[in-house]
């Protein structure tokens, strides 16, 4: 049963992901018909493929594929640390929050306030500022993913229910248990949905502040290869890579939610709608099957 | 009389914690101010005010500039704007669709998560080089290539928040309905679509400031040289310190202007149909 | 009656208990006024009343959960907050009030784990009222695997597994249904027996009150107070069937009769 249903799924985004294909390849063909640079505008994708696995050197002995990746390298270990700091200071500045409500009064607003602000536009000052690449990509990507991680935590430990501190309370447990035990545990699916929204945010940083400055990186190559300094494939490869990653890094941090919450794989396990398949097609013929969510948000 | 001496005291309390959230945030606010103009903010930073210009300065070199100032957060506000409202629509459009076939809907709806999650930078210079043959005119051919940028991202908010609106029904509504033996067309008119409304707010809660983000990072691949993003960028090229700063301003200003008038909006529609 | 609580030990006194607060809007409410009553060891007392009487307000009074605004409560000489320092609470929520993201076994532990108890008293002690309330097969899973009945004995093996002195119960059984909840009275009498706790149970429903208490303490409410207490003399210990004597029903009825004299 849980087979088939995850098939079903599975194959609907199949459906999708090749839907997309067949009308990328529509778009190519008249692309190449019509202009006389297709591969600027819209190549197909095997040639992107191709350019991939190509052996060809392109700049200096390095081929397209391993420009990707050397650049690759310099860029995305710099967002991870920067991801990984703001990801800290965000948790750490929630429990403060939390803790003191001055600290919350006095920085709450400043934390909305910041978010409404488009601190990407920062980063050419932040480079001035700092006069280095990879400081600015760290700080950058740290502002960038500080935030949603700040925002979730706090949200997550001001939505537990009263009844769980009146629990504590009767046994009288003191503050610090109180967060090791509630808060904490019962803030973390929050943590994990900051976690990720600031990864693929943090990737997108440290790409942008690369364009700023000429030595290496992603976002330098790619700029480089739009302006035809490098084979222009390597920009396409560039576009999928960073697409990838930046999907990949949404599912690696579900993984490790899934991975360090035991409760969770349970859920996951048992909760999958057990319904029959047959009972479930049906409700979808008689209306729209809108409502087979229904009876699982009541449970909750 | 204990009793009410205390509950005196608890008011009294209460009146002296809401004056402390407006008192303390604008305090550490003047106090910011304060360190960026008497010069101490630049040395924290270990830089000096030409790269870090003082507040009066920066204010000066707008009352110096404001028309073209103006002129770029048009640009900037009205790709975003656009954006945002062709995007809120077309997802809205893919939830509805979504929704009425829920078994190609429910891929679609993982499709279009995964692209949320691309980041900007590869999407800005596809578009660019798709719209090359939008106008001969490269003003009108970025801001095609922008507002499509700005689109996306607005699609996916909004298409994913509605999507869960349009299908997570209060209990036994769909029965309910049923029982009446509602057609799916009202089910949809007199259901759905009411209950939509407030996810419509949290998607754009989050897809206007997400917007004018998108907007400027798009700025910096654009061809045409305009809008509040591109003018930060061009201007710390030409080592204007002080212009660049204006421009830093005007999208913290358009940032927080949007916002404010989304809540305001929201709170009007809020009160007509008691949401 | 008198006689046989003279002989007995008073555990907690309540003197002249009010309870006020003020709602969102600013109004005072008067929770509760004027209650006075003595409870003793190892008893079984019902708080019992409609919506707003005030008999939960009492419940959370005792346990240091709310501050009384006159008079004052006393158990065994010592204040409520004394009392809860002490750990001699045990609190059943009207929610199980457990927590997703630990086991069944684990969140009977929590408690102990507050009292920095070792690991091996603990697992004993998990283990034991796991056993009691008969979830012992059931001690590695966790709370949304299980259903609402036997969610809410997690609650109670909980309860019970810091040892408490005095068990408080807000109408822990309310949102179960019949025969759950028959099943659950049995169990909770069970346990009482077993282990001599005394007991205080809020609850709005007249038939679960007698049945189970030693004595039902009937609330009004506007403002709430304490109308009457009943003596349940039915015999020690209950079965189900008792519910059928013309015994149950009439104490049903005097309950009963207490709220249509009253100011309802």
């Amino acid at each position: 049963m849980k087979k088939s249903i995850f098939e079903k799924k599975w194959v609907s985004v199949l459906f999708w992901i090749v839907l997309l294909i067949i009308a990328w390849e529509i778009g190519a063909f008249i692309v190449a018909a019509t202009k006389r640079t297709p591969a600027n505008i819209l190549p197909h994708l095997t040639n992107i493929i191709a350019a991939a696995f190509s052996t060809k050197q392109v700049a200096g002995k390095l081929t397209a594929s391993e420009v990707v990746f050397t650049s690759a390298g310099a860029t995305l270990f710099r967002a991870l640390v920067g991801f990984v700091l703001g990801a800290v200071v965000g948790y750490v500045l929630a429990l403060l929050m939390k803790l003191s409500g001055i600290v919350e009064k006095l920085i709450f607003p400043y934390l909305m306030l910041i978010q409404l602000i488009p601190v990407i536009g920062l980063a050419p000052i932040i480079l001035s500022i700092t006069g280095d690449i990879n400081i600015s990509r760290v700080i950058i990507s740290a502002i960038l993913s500080f935030f949603p991680v700040a925002t979730n935590v706090l949200e997550g430990m001001k939505a537990v229910p009263k009844d769980n501190y009146d629990l504590m309370y009767t046994y009288a447990a003191p503050k610090w248990m109180i967060f090791s035990k509630v808060l904490i545990p019962s803030s973390k699916p929050y943590l994990f949905t900051g976690l990720k929204t600031g990864a693929p945010m943090a990737i997108t940083a440290s790409i942008l502040v690369d364009t700023l400055q000429g030595d290496g990186g992603l976002g330098c190559m790619l700029s480089q290869s739009l302006k035809h300094a490098m084979n222009i494939y390597v920009f396409w490869l560039i576009v999928f890579f960073c697409a990838i990653i930046g999907i990949l890094s949404t599912y690696v941090i579900g993984w490790i939610e899934l991975a360090v919450t035991p409760s969770l794989r349970v859920e996951r396990r048992t909760s999958r709608p057990g319904r029959p398949k047959k009972n479930k097609k049906a409700l979808i013929e008689k209306n729209g099957g809108m409502n087979n969510d229904s009876s699982q948000i009541q449970k909750v | 009389m204990t009793a009410v001496r205390s509950r005196k005291s608890k008011s009294a309390k209460n009146a002296a914690n809401a004056a402390l959230t407006i008192i303390l945030p604008v305090a550490l606010g003047v106090l910011i101010v304060a360190l960026w103009q008497g010069g101490v903010l630049q040395k924290l930073f270990g830089t000096d005010d030409y790269v870090l210009p003082e507040p009066t300065r920066i204010f000066s070199i707008f009352q110096d500039n404001s028309s073209a100032v103006w002129a770029n957060i048009k640009i900037t506000t009205s790709v975003a704007m656009l954006g945002l409202l062709f995007g809120s629509l077309l997802g809205y459009a893919a939830a509805v669709l979504g929704a009425l076939k829920p078994g190609i809907g429910a891929g679609a709806l993982a499709v279009v998560g995964a692209f949320a999650s691309v980041p900007l930078v590869a999407l800005a210079p596809v578009m660019n080089n798709l719209t090359r043959d939008v106008s001969r005119v490269a003003e009108t051919r970025s801001f095609v290539a922008k507002i499509l940028v700005v689109m996306l991202i607005a699609a996916a908010d909004m298409g994913l928040n509605a999507y869960r609106g349009l299908t997570e029904l209060p209990p036994y509504a769909v029965d309910l309905m049923k029982t009446y033996a509602a057609s799916s067309k009202t089910v949809f008119l007199k259901l759905r679509l009411p209950n939509s409304v407030p996810y419509i707010f949290t998607a754009l809660k989050v897809s206007v400031p997400a917007s004018i983000m998108t907007a400027i990072v798009s700025e910096y691949f654009a061809e045409f040289n305009g809008g509040v993003g591109r003018q930060i960028r061009e201007n710390i090229l030409l080592a204007q310190y002080s212009t660049a700063w204006v421009y830093i301003m005007a999208a913290c200003g358009i940032g927080v202007g949007t916002y404010v008038i989304l809540m305001i909006v929201r709170s009007i529609i809020a009160r007509k149909f008691h949401m | 009656m008198a006689d046989t609580e003279a002989k007995r030990e008073v555990e907690i006194e309540i003197k002249d208990l009010g309870v006020s607060f003020t709602d969102n809007a600013g109004n005072p409410v008067q929770a509760l006024t004027g209650v006075n009553l003595d409870i003793y060891k190892g008893e079984f007392i019902a708080l019992l009343g409609p919506s707003g009487c005030g008999k939960t307000t009492l419940l959370r009074s005792v346990a240091d959960l709310q501050q009384p605004t006159e008079g004052k409560i006393s158990i065994e000489g010592n204040t409520p907050r004394q009392t809860r320092l002490a750990r001699k609470f045990g609190f059943v929520f009207q929610q199980p009030v457990l927590f997703d993201w630990r086991t069944v076994r684990k969140n009977v532990e929590l408690p102990l784990e507050v009292m920095s108890e070792s690991k091996e008293e603990r697992a004993k002690r998990a283990e034991e009222m796991l056993e009691m309330v008969g979830l012992s097969n059931f001690a590695d899973s966790y709370p949304k695997q299980l259903s609402g009945g036997m969610q809410q004995r997690v609650n109670i093996a909980r309860a019970f597994s810091l040892k408490p002195d005095i068990l408080l119960m807000d109408e822990p059984f309310s949102a179960l249904d019949e025969f759950t909840k028959e099943k659950l009275h049995m169990d909770l009498l069970r346990l009482w027996k077993a282990t001599n706790k005394t007991i205080l149970f809020v609850t709005h429903n007249i038939e679960e009150a007698v049945f189970l208490s030693t004595r039902v303490c009937v609330f009004t409410p506007h403002p709430g107070r304490l109308a009457n207490v009943v003596d349940i003399t039915l015999p020690q210990p209950r079965e189900l069937n008792m519910k059928n004597t013309m015994e149950f029903t009439n104490l049903v009825a005097q309950v009963r009769g207490s709220f249509e004299g009253g100011s309802l």
